[in-house]
């Protein structure tokens, strides 16, 4: 669970430290023969102190025939390499071991990452603002070191500013050997883009991503070594006219035995938490092999495995860990089949507030609880909304005078009758379209007939009773409806249980879609007493 | 004692002449920075394709054809083609390095490449920057595009009237076609005045290249082209020899070198060795790959030994023949296993767009009819489905739709039957129904 802090962590330590430096080191720094008062280059090495071969590979279970991979393609010092791809699935440790390895090799690096650098722009001036140790404060107003939008204007920036910091490197290990010898090795600088795949979503994905991998021979800086990161494989960046292939290094997942060697780091009684693994590990990993996941679902589940225990250092023996086991075992198939929500994944747990329930509504899927109850509160009029709009999504829209018109019922009726007649492969072929279309999408004022159809269908008195102000504004039918059901409908609209579609190329008006699974539905309507399901049109 | 001390310890050429196996080292270290230079020149590679004792090689071609329209004072146009990593641009650089060392002041080089300068606009910027960095003139980043074609056009006129050759280099040529060709027409069109003086290089990787003008421009093109093809067996073997033997006449120790070049020759005998090429050059047939494929040998190099080994060669092999979407297979968890072999088993069915729903159905039936124990809830499976979106093992049939939830779209499988059933074999933890279910 530690690794699973460590990218995040590393890169900010790299920032922090490099902000810490700034301040402190500048006595040592500050009589270099260009050194200024500002960044200097010593910023470009990894903030602490370099770390040993053995540490890196023991830090990173599992990883070392991917780390002496990487270390081999970087080469000794000075050497020049050609770009490298280092992919493989989430949590894996590619960024942090890429991180880590330049700490232990203590060369200048540059780093980026796409998921923060968000477009092209913001990607070209964040590389050239570290290349050229200019650090956007409030001095200069927060702005980058050259306004550069366009590749052409990039690639032109880019290589005067490398060739000046291998300069400066040069010049530096040639006079100042002592010094500087032990903060930087050799006068190459990386360039590490992380997250290249994300770059796939961007607008003009199929110019940048053929000009990022040529980079290395657009520029001809042999000094500037590149490192690509992805999470997606290397031939998703193919594109029509092809483009030079990086070297790559593979990053698989972790087998089981180094997951479990990852998720024992940092726990203080291991053989405890040993034997929780083994009751855990198995069942889990045949869902997802993704560390981050896991380590987030063990975190609690390993809290409640600790429950019945007093002590919390105690070493399990085989009846405890027969009985701690027994404990956990309805936790763990409520987590398997709960998708690893943590806010509130014991059933046990009766208090649940509102915005959990709307979150577990925002999943679409309805919960999977087995009470009749709704785990959220609703107001009636929000719920005969939400009925009437998964109606309409639902049913088709010709359906509606047969459905909730008394005098058409009958015709109704045939209507169902003459479709139950027509030949199955046809109905099959219907019901694969509905379900390739999804929910159908509906004008305000089918909801609101629906909605006043459903409404005044169930006039019990035990709705009055339960809610009088609810139907107290169905029945006044006036503007003052109007207006509570719209603000009903925004709500409903914001909590994502219906969603605003595109507007109608004829009406122009605006569309909805309900986006209420039919379990969830009927859960509603089960609440409030309603029988949605004479209502569901079955093709 | 960690590689880092022992990368500082190693001076740049602190003990020349002892023959111990310290020293050793650091020859092996100097051996191994200076081949990964020549693999990190763009250029070097090509150098033994291009001599002038062959002269049908393009290199021949290409450098009368340039030095002619130098010599004689007349325009010329025409199109480098053929597949990507075959020394298209290496061969034209190398051919104007030597025009330049012959002919210093006849000639300037001009290069754009349609990645960056695919825009007109953007390219007569960079041409005036590039001919103002030329004869030291101030450049105006703020000049018009008309500024800058008239710019051109003069500096066109002048250099004719100096008789000094442009040449414009355009890389990626097809990517220059996309708009209206402005710049395209432009330069063909001063090819063709007898004032001016330039040569005008397309570089592409499409073949039809020249197809894809439009017609006014297509009418100045001179069509010529000269078509690059990826190496032979024997030019292989002689690219190989060129890149890795090491010279005798550098900083590195002369014994060192003459140990180093014998036993890289008897790996070259080894027939294991020619295995390796041969299965190679099957998949991977241009220098490009060569370029990596030693790149990978030569890092693989254990400095301590000192030498290059036949498990370098062999080791590079199997780093380059990867088949990422079996090594994505392999890291699936179970469940992705199994809405791979659902949406197979649809895709069997010939049903042409389904989407999540659809799949969770099969899924469904799947359980039904086998009761197999990995049954999960549908959020689950959601969950897994983007973890298979996410790694590319699936996509989404179209990119429009954003607005609709996920389990709507319609999606479609991105590996073939026989990956899948390949990958199932490899699979660590695969359940034996799934290898049913899927064949």
């Amino acid at each position: 669970m530690g690794k699973e802090l460590s990218p995040q962590s590393a890169r900010r330590s790299a920032r922090l430290c490099s902000a810490a430096k700034h301040s402190n080191e500048n006595d040592a720094v500050g009589k270099e023969p260009s050194g200024s008062c500002c960044p200097s280059i010593c910023d470009l090495v990894y903030g602490e102190e370099p770390i040993s071969f053995d540490h890196l590979l023991s830090s990173f279970p599992g990883r070392s025939s991917q780390i002496r991979g990487v270390l081999q393609l970087l080469g000794p010092p000075n050497s020049p390499m050609l770009p490298v791809l280092i992919y493989g699935g989430p949590s894996t440790g590619k960024t942090s071991i890429i991180l880590q390895l330049f700490r232990h090799l203590s060369r200048p690096f540059v780093y980026t990452s796409c998921r923060t650098c968000y477009s092209p722009r913001v990607l070209f001036e964040s590389i050239l603002n570290q290349l050229s140790l200019h650090r956007p404060n409030e001095d200069n107003g927060y702005s980058s070191a050259k306004r550069c939008e366009k590749p052409s204007e990039f690639i032109n920036l880019l290589r005067d500013a490398s060739v000046g910091l291998v300069k400066s490197l040069k010049d530096k290990t040639v006079y100042s050997k002592t010094k500087l010898s032990g903060v930087i090795d050799g006068n190459m600088v990386y360039l590490v883009i992380d997250n290249i795949d994300l770059v796939l979503e961007w607008d003009k994905s199929s110019s940048i991503l053929p000009f990022l991998f040529s980079l290395y021979d657009l520029l001809k800086v042999p000094e500037l070594g590149l490192i690509f990161i992805s999470s997606v494989s290397p031939d998703m960046f193919h594109s029509a006219t092809g483009s030079l292939e990086p070297l790559s290094i593979y990053f698989p997942t972790y087998s089981d035995e180094d997951m479990r060697q990852i998720l024992m780091r940092d726990q203080s009684n291991r053989k405890l938490y040993s034997s929780f693994l083994d009751a855990v590990l198995g069942p889990f990993c045949r869902i997802t092999r993704r560390l981050d996941e896991l380590s987030t679902v063990f975190a609690t589940l390993f809290t409640q495995y600790c429950k019945p225990l007093g002590d919390k250092q105690a070493v399990p023996n085989e009846d405890m860990k027969r009985r701690l086991f027994s404990h956990l075992q309805p936790h763990i198939s409520h987590c398997l089949s709960e998708t690893f929500q943590i806010t509130e994944k014991v059933p046990l747990e009766a208090e649940t507030s509102k915005t959990s329930g709307l979150k577990r509504g925002r999943k679409m899927l309805g919960s999977s609880d087995h009470s009749n109850e709704l785990d959220f509160h609703m107001c009636t009029s929000a719920r005969y909304l939400l009925i009437s709009a998964f109606l309409a999504s639902r049913n088709p829209a010709t359906l509606d005078a047969s459905l909730f018109d008394s005098y058409g019922g009958s015709d109704g009726r045939k209507k169902r009758r003459k479709i139950s007649e027509k030949s199955k492969g046809l109905k099959e072929a219907e019901e694969e379209e509905s379900l390739m279309k999804g929910p159908g999408s509906f004008p305000l004022e089918r909801l609101i007939a629906i909605f006043q159809c459903l409404t005044s269908v169930a006039e019990d008195p035990f709705e009055e009773q339960e809610d009088p102000e609810g139907s107290l504004s169905v029945q006044s039918g006036s503007s003052a409806l109007a207006s509570t059901l719209l603000l009903q409908l925004s709500s409903l609209c914001n909590s994502n249980f219906i969603v605003k579609g595109g507007s109608c190329p004829l009406e122009g008006s605006t569309r909805y879609r309900s986006m209420v699974s039919e379990d969830l539905a009927l859960k509603v309507a089960k609440s409030i007493n309603f029988p949605l399901a004479k209502y569901i049109y079955r093709g | 004692m960690t590689l880092r001390q022992r990368h500082g310890g190693g001076g740049v050429l602190s003990s020349p002449r002892s023959n111990s196996g310290r020293s050793n080292r650091e020859e092996a270290e100097k051996a191994s920075i200076l081949l990964r230079g020549r693999l990190s020149s763009p250029t070097f590679i090509f150098q033994p394709l291009c001599h002038d004792s062959f002269p049908d090689s393009n290199y021949s071609k290409l450098k009368f054809l340039i030095s002619a329209s130098i010599k004689e004072a007349c325009n010329n146009s025409l199109l480098l083609l053929g597949p990507r990593g075959c020394g298209k641009k290496a061969v034209l650089e190398i051919v104007l390095e030597d025009l330049l060392l012959e002919c210093p002041d006849a000639l300037t080089v001009i290069r754009l490449n349609g990645l960056l300068h695919g825009e007109d606009a953007s390219a007569l910027k960079e041409i005036a920057r590039q001919l103002c960095a030329d004869h030291q003139l101030s450049f105006s980043k703020t000049a018009s595009f008309d500024d800058n074609s008239q710019f051109l056009m003069a500096m066109l006129r002048e250099s004719g009237l100096a008789h000094k050759t442009i040449t414009f280099v355009l890389d990626e040529f097809d990517l220059f076609t996309q708009g209206k060709q402005r710049l395209l027409y432009a330069l063909l069109d001063a090819v063709q005045s007898v004032t001016s003086q330039a040569v005008v290089v397309g570089v592409s990787c499409r073949l039809d290249a020249d197809q894809l003008l439009e017609k006014r421009v297509r009418s100045r093109f001179s069509h010529r082209k000269l078509l690059f093809l990826p190496p032979s067996e024997s030019e292989v073997q002689r690219l190989m020899n060129h890149v890795l033997s090491l010279p005798m006449d550098s900083s590195i120790l002369l014994d060192y070198a003459a140990e180093f070049n014998k036993k890289l020759q008897d790996i070259f005998a080894h027939a294991s060795f020619k295995e390796i090429i041969q299965t190679f050059l099957g998949s991977f047939p241009t220098v490009m790959h060569l370029k990596t494929f030693l790149f990978q040998a030569i890092s693989s190099m254990d400095l301590d030994l000192g030498y290059l080994t036949l498990k370098n060669f062999s080791s590079s092999i199997s780093c380059i023949q990867r088949q990422p979407k079996i090594q994505a297979l392999k890291d699936c968890s179970v469940l992705e296993l199994y809405i791979l072999v659902c949406m197979k088993r649809l895709e069997v069915k010939e049903q042409n767009s389904y989407s999540f729903n659809a799949l969770m159905r099969e899924y469904k039936s799947i359980h039904d009819s086998f009761q197999m124990s990995d049954f999960y809830s549908q959020q689950m499976c959601l969950r897994a489905f983007e973890h298979l979106l996410q790694c590319g093992l699936i996509s989404f049939l179209d990119c429009k739709g954003r607005s609709q939830s996920i389990e709507f779209r319609s999606v479609k499988l991105l590996v073939s039957s026989a990956e899948l059933i390949l990958g199932l074999k490899s699979h660590i933890s695969c359940p034996a129904l799934l290898h049913k279910l899927a064949s």
